[in-house]
């Protein structure tokens, strides 16, 4: 199933609340913006993951927590944290 | 010197002088025959041209030569070109992007002329004019544009670019001009490895490679037997590689949607055979681990005598593995070229590798994207050492999922370009080892000046040079 603007920033959010074991209504929407992705991993691919080489139109999620900024990647198909702590998870 | 002697040689210089000036009389009478002649009405021509076919024999009537100017070569400068050699275009040509009908006006005949512009920097190539009608296919001409009349090919700039929708005339793989000498062969197999490939499309059911009936089915000595009728699924072992993401659909649209069949699209082959192995998710993406199985697959069935040459490769990432490098190399080891996008991240792969693209294994070829206007493309990668070619990979319409068709980007689309390619000069070449396949291919491009320094051929990759046109 297709998921939504709306579902992948809802999705992001939880996903970050858990990560850092905090309350998501303490996860703030810095921005959501329309984005293309330089391939099918929204590039952020995780370790050992090959993908497609085509441009991807999609969402960049920025949420705020704990006093730092977090970019999570999202299109119709996935929602991916970009860069945490040095890696990307598909979430 | 005696006064005899004297009037003699006057009176020998006085006819002398009057037998130039007749001839000189004689030759402009000539020109402004032909001259006339020329000025006709488009309908009178096409006429004249049906009337001139006998049998199955296209005669050339005028001494007249079709040029195809190289991209960016102005107008202005083609003009300058036409007074230099007292020439005059007399007609652009419908449906063939970049062509001019050349008229000399001194009447030299065609092979003097061909030969006179096949010199010329500006020009890309130049033929004798066999008149024909040139939206019909005429393999007994080889050098004829050919035009499929699959509907929306006139989309299809990176095939036939006469500067649609802002693009720059001739900035195209000269596929019209390749098809006069092959439109492909369904004896060679191509294998998309991807995240699988809609055989039921309507543009690409007729092209679909299918295990043959006397072939026993695939086995491997870890996963089982597999049911692969339409190809190969490394994803979950049921062995249906029909796809469910789009992209390698669209891939293998670019490289055999069916030709002349008015419906679509035509690939750079109109007739081949796809071979669909899926190792890329819904999603798009896959592991290293989908990927090596599917590679081994391909080996497989090649040895089991299966035709499968190339294998297209629209994926990557930037991390490195031995495994998938080494089974590149045996698929080299098994004469199989392994076509492969640069990627998209807008970096210098010579610095910054890109997998499995930059991988220096003598089968690979790393194939780079530009746009209509022969820019490379702003996500492309490049290195002058690690990515071989470029080809059109912006806004490139293809086949989709549900019989639809979509315009998508990125080196995902330029690579199977080039792998149409190599599968149009095995067409031509059945025997072509690998290594002279891929020599080919960086040898038969139009050089770019926005390419140098950044790909080894410095061009764009041009279908008709690859067949030797």
């Amino acid at each position: 199933m297709a998921i939504s603007k709306d579902g992948a920033v809802e999705n992001a959010r939880k996903d970050l609340a858990n990560r850092l074991k905090i309350d998501p209504g303490d996860v703030k929407e810095s921005s959501v913006e329309d984005s293309d992705f330089p391939d099918l991993s929204l590039g952020a691919a995780e370790d050992g993951e090959m993908s497609g080489q085509m441009i991807t139109p999609g969402w960049r999620i920025r949420l705020e927590a704990q006093g730092k900024t977090f970019e999570y990647r999202a299109d119709k198909n996935q929602v991916r944290l970009y860069k945490f702590k040095g890696k990307n998870y598909r979430i | 010197m005696n006064r005899n002697n004297i009037f003699i040689h006057l009176a020998l210089a006085l006819v002398l002088i009057l037998v130039a000036a007749f001839a000189g009389q004689l030759n402009r009478m000539r020109k402004q025959w032909k001259t006339q002649v020329r000025i006709v009405p488009t309908e009178g021509k096409k006429q004249a041209a049906e009337a001139t076919v006998i049998g199955d024999a296209w005669i050339p009537r005028r001494p007249e030569v079709l040029v195809k100017f190289k991209s960016g070569v102005s107008r202005s400068a083609i003009e300058a070109l036409m007074r230099r050699f007292n020439d005059r275009i007399e007609d652009r040509i419908e449906h063939a992007p970049g062509w001019e009908s050349i008229d000399d006006l001194d009447n030299a005949d065609a092979e003097t002329t061909v030969a006179e512009y096949s010199k010329l920097p500006e020009v890309e190539y130049v033929e004798p004019n066999f008149e024909i009608e040139l939206s019909e296919v005429n393999e007994g001409n080889p050098l004829t544009p050919v035009l499929p009349h699959d509907p929306q090919f006139n989309e299809q700039w990176a095939l036939a670019n006469s500067g649609q929708r802002g693009g720059t005339q001739g900035a195209d793989i000269s596929a019209t001009l390749a098809w006069a000498t092959t439109t492909g062969d369904d004896d060679i197999v191509v294998a998309v490895l991807d995240s699988g490939v809609d055989y039921t499309h309507e543009d690409l059911a007729t092209n679909m490679w299918m295990r043959p009936s006397g072939m026993a089915p695939y086995e491997d000595t870890e996963l089982g037997t597999f049911d692969d009728v339409h190809g190969f699924n490394a994803i979950d072992n049921v062995s249906d590689p029909m796809d469910d993401n789009g992209h390698g659909t669209h891939c293998a649209g670019i490289i055999g949607a069916e030709g002349e069949n008015n419906l679509g699209i035509a690939g750079v082959n109109w007739n081949v055979r796809i071979m669909p192995l899926k190792f890329m998710n819904a999603g798009g993406f896959g592991t290293t681990k989908d990927a090596i199985e599917a590679i081994n697959y391909v080996i497989d069935r090649k040895k089991a005598g299966v035709n499968v040459r190339v294998i297209s490769a629209s994926w990557g990432s930037t991390m490195k593995s031995r495994a998938l490098e080494d089974v590149i190399r045996k698929a080299y080891e098994n004469d199989i070229l392994f076509v492969a996008a640069a990627g998209n991240a807008s970096v210098n792969n010579d610095r910054s590798p890109h997998y499995p693209s930059s991988y220096n294994v003598p089968n690979v070829v790393s194939v780079a994207a530009l746009d209509r206007n022969d820019q490379l493309a702003r996500f492309s990668n490049y290195g002058l050492k690690s990515v071989a070619v470029a080809a059109p990979g912006v806004d490139i319409l293809s086949t989709w999922l549900g019989n639809q068709y979509e315009e998508k980007s990125g080196t995902s689309m330029a690579t199977p370009v080039v792998a149409g390619v190599a599968a149009l000069i095995l067409a031509q070449n059945p025997r072509m080892p690998v290594d002279e396949l891929r020599s080919r291919i960086l040898g038969a491009v139009d050089p770019l000046p926005v390419l140098k320094g950044k790909t080894v051929s410095g061009g764009r990759i041009n279908a008709a040079k690859a067949l030797g046109d």
